[in-house]
């Protein structure tokens, strides 16, 4: 059982566009690892492919050539997907269901005994803070609430492996800093979360992995911090320095040979000053309220 | 066997949600609301001179609004079921769970025949309700002229009848789930479907044809299409039963209408099961 999560290898498919049948490559000779217990990111321009990977993964698609494996069975089969929850880009759900009937639906088509659905169903809801909004009805919820229930009719059967396509298109960045939560909380239950997404920003500080795809080939692979970091520069962040100090350090550098390329400010991601303001916000009004009642 | 119970349970819930989601469509209860409206009405659509004749006229009436509406709402409900589930990508997220595709069409499938049951019920309830009352008030106003024929109408016929447009239903449902399984659009598979249905009804004119052509590839060609396409003349064999009262249908040809049926439908869903397998979705 030393198996990958995900074990792809010189996928390609092919699709027959018009009448002519002219072939359109979507995926080229991919080659892709995703080991257990890594949250790996799945990066790339539209149309490179991601989508194309992801159902092919998930059974959903027959490559044209090459191997796909869950957990060391191959992907087209249907019992290979009972390790694998998955949320697709915008989903939508039926409107006239509340969103325990949906979770409960989807357990059920997963087969979970009848005696475990309520104890699952209400634990996927609660992991998604869902639990206030569950006995409304999903036609009612807010975009950040589907994305948020549809993560819980993924993770209902208890998957070892979950892939989110575009988890947080479209919602608000405090929803995002929810569901990426929520991610960092699976990885901390041991599954395996697989996830493509255009926000770099936040893929940078969730994933532990990432691939880059372009045109269906994999052009970059690896640990972010070894992608990102430029060659062999080193970076000091200093505070208090008076000018002199920072002249003596200067030459202390060129003393030992090194070269002092750039000085800069140290900044905060815009994500993360918008999360401090708004929670710094959040906390000051709960604060007045609690006075006020007090 | 634990298998082939959770492919059942599997695909009863399926058939259920898309029972539940037709249902709370408007297009059902507006069109189950129009026909109604018009069964209802054909009571009052004519002059209540002629005993027998009215009722034939209120019997013929509801017979077509069954017949018309039942139609279109087997075709645009089983497009309009199986396209939502495409484009609403909840599809995906079905079959991405361990859910064949196959447990996912005949799941739609059987939703679909679950509404066209209730809405054949209702018509034909409402049929025989309005025929009830209309017999009652005839035999009291003409008295012993009619009572001395006994019942006027045989009601088990009435329902007879729609239990074959039912099946008839059945299997012009398969068949849009069929054309659905390898087109893209929805309109395509609604217009398709019905030129379908337009064939299903003349059929019988390939198989006379056949009957007089002599042995070579034609006749070859004519019985090939009047295999594939199935009759659906063969399902109006109650039409004309209501008012005869020394003419029953046997339970053999019941029962053979039904097999009948049942092979086209299971052929059908078997076909969109082979395109569908293919299908990116």
């Amino acid at each position: 059982m030393n198996s990958p999560a995900i074990r792809i290898r010189n996928l390609t498919k092919d699709f027959s566009v018009g009448i002519r049948g002219v072939k359109l490559r979507a995926v080229d000779d991919l080659c892709l690892d995703v080991s257990k217990n890594e949250i790996f990111g799945l990066l790339g321009p539209n149309g490179s492919g991601k989508s194309t990977t992801i159902k092919i993964i998930l059974g959903l698609l027959k490559a044209s050539s090459g191997d796909c494996e869950i957990f060391g069975q191959p992907s087209m089969r249907v019992s290979a997907r009972k390790s694998v929850g998955f949320l697709p880009e915008a989903p939508y759900f039926y409107r006239y269901l509340t969103g325990r009937e949906l979770v409960r639906y989807y357990a059920r088509i997963c087969m979970i005994d009848r005696s475990e659905i309520d104890d699952s169903v209400d634990d996927v809801i609660e992991l998604v803070g869902m639990t206030e909004a569950a006995n409304r009805r999903v036609g009612t919820y807010s975009k950040g609430m589907f994305q948020r229930i549809g993560l819980a009719q993924s993770l209902v059967h208890d998957p070892d492996l979950v892939i989110l396509d575009e988890p947080t298109a479209g919602v608000d960045p405090l929803g995002s800093a929810a569901i990426a939560e929520i991610v960092r909380e699976l990885k901390h239950r041991g599954k395996t979360i697989l996830l493509s997404s255009h926000l770099l920003a936040q893929i940078e500080g969730l994933c532990d992995r990432v691939a880059i795809l372009h045109r269906g080939k994999l052009i970059r692979e690896g640990r972010i911090e070894e992608l990102v970091e430029e060659g062999d520069t080193d970076s000091l962040v200093v505070q208090g320095l008076s000018v002199e100090g920072r002249i003596a350090v200067e030459n202390a550098i060129k003393a030992q040979g090194g070269l002092l390329t750039r000085v800069e400010k140290p900044r905060l991601s815009l994500d993360a000053y918008f999360l401090r303001e708004v929670h710094q916000r959040e906390a000051e009004h709960e604060e007045i309220i609690n006075k006020s009642i007090e | 066997m634990m298998n082939i119970i959770s492919s059942f349970t599997r695909i009863r819930l399926i058939a259920g949600t898309t029972f539940l989601e037709a249902v709370r469509q408007k297009f059902f209860s507006s069109i189950l609301l129009i026909s109604v409206a018009l069964v209802g009405s054909s009571a009052f659509l004519q002059q209540f001179d002629f005993g027998t004749g009215e009722l034939k006229f209120i019997v013929d009436f509801g017979f077509g609004a069954l017949l018309f509406f039942g139609s279109i709402l087997s075709i645009t409900a089983t497009a309009q079921l199986f396209f939502n589930e495409i484009e609403n990508r909840t599809a995906l997220t079905l079959l991405a769970k361990p859910v064949h595709k196959i447990e996912f069409l005949t799941g739609k499938f059987l939703g679909v025949l679950i509404l066209l049951f209730c809405f054949t019920s209702v018509i034909t309830l409402v049929l025989s309700i309005i025929l009830f009352w209309r017999e009652i008030s005839l035999i009291q106003r003409i008295g012993d002229d009619l009572s001395l024929e006994g019942s006027l109408i045989r009601y088990s016929d009435v329902f007879l009848f729609g239990f074959l447009q039912w099946m008839k239903f059945g299997i012009l449902s398969a068949i849009t789930l069929f054309v659905a399984s390898f087109s893209n659009t929805n309109l395509y598979t609604i217009i398709v479907s019905f030129f379908v249905l337009v064939i299903c009804q003349l059929q019988y004119i390939a198989r006379d044809v056949y009957s007089l052509m002599e042995a070579g590839w034609e006749r070859f060609l004519v019985m090939l299409l009047g295999l594939v396409f199935p009759n659906f003349q063969i399902f109006n064999i109650g039409d004309q039963l209501v008012f005869n009262a020394n003419s029953v249908i046997p339970a053999a040809t019941i029962i053979q209408v039904s097999a009948y049926a049942l092979i086209y439908c299971a052929s059908f869903v078997l076909l969109a099961q082979v395109n569908f397998h293919r299908r990116e979705i």
